[in-house]
């Protein structure tokens, strides 16, 4: 490996900027960090160049620790956005700085510019001064001085954000030539996906701080994990879908997805339809692929090579649900056609059309949408508008829906619900709230979210599972939460007293197993700690030794349930999401 | 409407020529009334010291500089400007680095501290220094027994004079530095280059200029201050006497053309350092 990262982690005034990165970068591979501005990518790259610390973790350089080893010793070369050419020097003069430094003699010098040069195409300029140069050139200077030295690893920073675009298309192909010439191990930070698609080997996404998914361009398009991933590599329409054995339900119809998986526990999920994958056409019968929906066409755009068209579904009770809740977005469809497709069927605003679905990808997420239930529908509206839970729906982008359910938390109420509950369903944090949560929970309810009124955005969220059946799925919903917070995932290992002295070592390796199941099956770092005591009261301390904190607890069992978790639930000031898989 | 829109365009073509004859009557108005101005207020001045350095001719003028009183305080001057300027460029460049590079708590009470001996009367800046190394001051019995004069000396002159131009330096750079930023520096340790070398060959080629500019306009303060030097010289003749204050004495005591020669040198210095400072500036532009 040429580039090794783990468990990097670097904050600015307390709050995490990169937040846990774990990263293997093989020989001569060319990998592009993505994402938007403030997600930590620079200050990643940064990280690795040696120009700035980390508080937690290690970086490695060809097996080599470099964590504490300063800058110039590290031996990579880096490109700045602002090309950062010394303004001085000429051009044959900033090339050279680097083997000027290391006591290079002049014929060896001129000799190796006069190489770097011709790899960067600019033979004959060695005597101007950057300022005669255009930017184009400037960045094709730096790039030939970052590689004077024969770095083992060469890092560029945002090195087109300065250029236009078709200078910017040249440089690229010049850079990915170098790069396979010299087969140097490279990574490129950028916020541009199209030039993220064009460059790499490997992309991995940034948001928050974390890196959320990589993988080779195509399986990131074709098969996101994350919301993220899915809207920010181009765009993507999500929709509230049910999981069946047939396939992907939306509305009333049904879609064949991709990947078929047969036996499978039926449920909500968000699943993804790019704007290419949808089909538009007079009537159902002339689709060539799965009816999805009707829809009235209300904005047509041509770009060019493609049309984008907004198609509003209509409404119904079959109508299939967009996932993304805010605005105008939340009822249209994103469309866009090839030439072909246009000359085949013209389409104008107004136009009634049919909708279908060539390839649906369903997200592995585990949170679908958020049902806020009361008792009333008044509670539910006024629940619903809660400023951590509407936070938590738009960070997710996904819908809040409302649910009154008169009977709730009634002691021994023998009436069942009329519906399943799906999605994530929140209540109110207030007394009495352990009972509702296991009424509900009892009636079918999976994962719980417990909303406290002034709850503020979760900077840490403590994880904790109380039997092992809820292990994977707590893991689970953990990860997707964390996803959209910036805030530290904390394991909370909690252990009878008496057994404090007895097996440290095994309370250890419960410890570590968790960790790294956590990290490989759903890419969640996590600190852990260790207490010993009873779980609720340690859970209930531990929320409350610092402000904004959020638990995250697995349950199998819900007798004793309310008793137990009285204290944490019951009135509270944290936000809980409790989540319950056993038999209900 | 055909009719209208010639009628229009016509109205519309006029406009920019009325502007423009308005225009040039306020430029030159305005020219007009800053040349008065300065003919006034600085040329009038300027011309009366080398009038009045000149009046008994060009032997009386030379002859005034024979004077050993007048050659001890141009020496004086200038050794204190030689000791001065150079310190002063120094802190200069180590706070401008210090407030550009890096952030500290207490930087905003460090860059205001800067400004201090602009902000207070020259005068004040001088009682400080009496204050602490005067006879009566903190340091004053100590500095007796052990027989170090300050005050009514050359130390006294010196740390006076470097009290009250340190500001120029630092002034200059901070917010040179700060805009060209950081960038060029990173990418020299990237490359390899130390701290010594990439400050060498990297920060101060950026900065030469402005550092050239700051200490041109410390060293002119710093052989004009009158007020401060004042308070901790004495006006000991052929010792303590820098050329403003010689000039005062000379004056008081009806010596114009002694007077008036010696401030036209102070004034030939000033020149000749706004000639340096005009090519610095020159320089710097086209060198952007």
């Amino acid at each position: 490996m040429s580039i090794t990262l783990d468990q990097v982690t670097k904050r600015y005034a307390g709050a995490p900027v990169v937040n846990d990165v774990s990263l293997d970068i093989g020989d001569g591979e060319f990998f592009v960090l993505l994402g938007p501005s403030g997600s930590g990518k620079s200050t990643l790259l940064r990280a690795i160049a040696g120009l700035s610390g980390v508080d937690h973790g290690r970086i490695a350089l060809h097996g080599r620790d470099v964590t504490h080893v300063a800058a110039r010793k590290r031996g990579v070369g880096l490109v700045f956005q602002n090309y950062a050419l010394f303004g001085h020097m000429t051009v044959a003069e900033n090339i050279e700085f680097a083997l000027r430094v290391r006591h290079m003699r002049a014929k060896a010098r001129r000799q190796r510019r006069q190489e770097l040069l011709r790899l960067v195409a600019l033979e004959g300029l060695d005597e101007r001064l950057p300022a005669q140069l255009s930017g184009g050139q400037q960045q094709r200077v730096a790039v030939a001085r970052a590689l004077a030295h024969k770095p083992e690893v060469l890092l560029l920073d945002e090195p087109f954000g300065a250029l236009d675009a078709k200078i910017r298309e040249e440089l690229r192909r010049t850079i990915r030539q170098v790069q396979r010439e010299l087969g140097i191990t490279t990574v490129l930070v950028t916020h541009d996906q199209e030039e993220a698609f064009a460059m790499a080997d490997r992309i991995g996404i940034m948001n928050l701080g974390r890196l959320l998914e990589m993988g080779e361009p195509h399986d990131l398009y074709s098969r996101p994990a994350t919301r993220f991933v899915a809207t920010f590599l181009g765009a993507a329409n999500l929709i509230l879908a049910r999981r069946t054995p047939d396939g992907i339900q939306m509305g009333a119809n049904t879609v064949a997805a991709a990947e078929r998986s047969p036996g499978v526990r039926e449920r909500e999920v968000v699943a993804v339809v790019r704007p290419e994958e949808v089909e538009v056409a007079a009537s159902r019968d002339a689709l060539s692929s799965g009816y999805f929906a009707r829809g009235v066409v209300h904005e047509v755009v041509f770009t060019g090579a493609l049309e984008s068209l907004r198609v509003r579904l209509e409404d119904g009770a079959q109508a299939p649900l967009l996932a993304q809740a805010d605005g105008d977005a939340s009822t249209s469809l994103l469309v866009t056609r090839t030439q072909h497709e246009q000359r085949g069927f013209e389409v104008h605003p107004g136009q009634s059309v049919a909708i279908g679905v060539r390839r649906v990808h369903v997200l592995p997420t585990p949170l679908s949408s958020f049902t806020a239930c009361a008792a009333s529908a008044a509670l539910t509206d006024t629940l619903s508008r809660q400023p951590l839970l509407a936070e938590l729906a738009v960070r997710m982008k996904t819908r809040i829906a409302m649910r009154a359910e008169p009977q709730l938390g009634v002691p021994d109420a023998a009436c069942a619900v009329d519906s399943p509950f799906v999605g994530t369903t929140a209540i109110a944090s207030q007394t009495d709230c352990a009972h509702r949560a296991e009424w509900l929970l009892r009636r079918g309810a999976k994962d719980l979210l417990v909303v406290p009124e002034h709850a503020p955005v979760p900077q840490r969220v403590l994880i904790h599972w109380m039997g092992e059946a809820a292990r994977s799925a707590t893991l689970a919903v953990s990860a997707s939460v964390l996803r959209h917070l910036s805030a530290e995932a904390v394991y909370v290992g909690i252990f009878p007293e008496q057994t404090a002295g007895a097996h440290p070592q095994h309370g250890m390796r419960e410890l570590l197993d968790a960790r790294s199941e956590a990290h490989l099956a759903h890419g969640l770092e996590m600190r852990t700690e260790l207490r010993f005591g009873d779980v609720a009261p340690q859970l209930a301390r531990r929320l409350a030794e610092a402000p904004a904190q959020m638990l995250i607890v697995g349950v199998t069992e819900l007798t004793r349930f309310a008793q137990a978790f009285r204290g944490l639930l019951d009135g509270g000031q944290w936000p809980v999401l409790i989540v319950y898989r056993g038999s209900p | 409407m055909a009719a209208a829109a010639p009628a229009a365009l016509t109205g519309d073509a006029r406009r920019p020529g009325q502007h423009t004859w308005l225009h040039s009557m306020v430029r030159w108005l305005f020219i007009a009334v800053s040349l008065t101005f300065l003919a006034a207020v600085l040329l009038a001045p300027l011309a009366t010291v080398f009038a009045m350095a000149f009046e008994r001719g060009l032997q009386a003028y030379l002859r005034s500089f024979a004077d050993p009183d007048t050659a001890a305080a141009i020496r004086l001057t200038l050794t204190t400007a030689l000791v001065v300027v150079p310190i002063n460029t120094m802190f200069g460049l180590a706070a401008a680095w210090a407030i550009a590079k890096f952030e500290f708590r207490g930087k905003s009470i460090l860059i205001t501290l800067i400004d201090l001996p602009l902000a207070i009367s020259p005068v004040i800046s001088g009682m400080i220094f009496v204050l602490l190394f005067g006879l009566h001051g903190w340091f004053g019995v100590w500095l007796r027994e052990h027989d170090l004069s300050i005050i009514f000396a050359l130390p006294g002159i010196m740390l006076a004079t470097m009290f009250v131009t340190f500001p120029y330096v630092a002034r200059e750079l901070i917010p040179l530095m700060q805009q060209l930023g950081n960038a060029e520096e990173e990418a020299a340790i990237t490359l390899g280059a130390g701290g010594w070398m990439t400050f060498f060959r990297v920060t101060l080629p950026k900065i030469r200029w402005g550092l050239v500019y700051g200490v041109v306009l410390c060293n002119a303060r710093a052989m004009g201050e009158f007020g401060a030097v004042s308070v901790v010289s004495g006006h000991i003749r052929g010792l303590t006497n820098t050329m403003p204050l010689h000039i005062e004495i000379l004056y008081n005591e009806y010596n114009f053309v002694g007077a008036f020669a010696v401030a036209s040198l102070l004034t030939l210095l000033a020149a000749l350092t706004l000639v340096v400072k005009t090519l610095v500036e020159r320089t710097g532009y086209r060198r952007r």
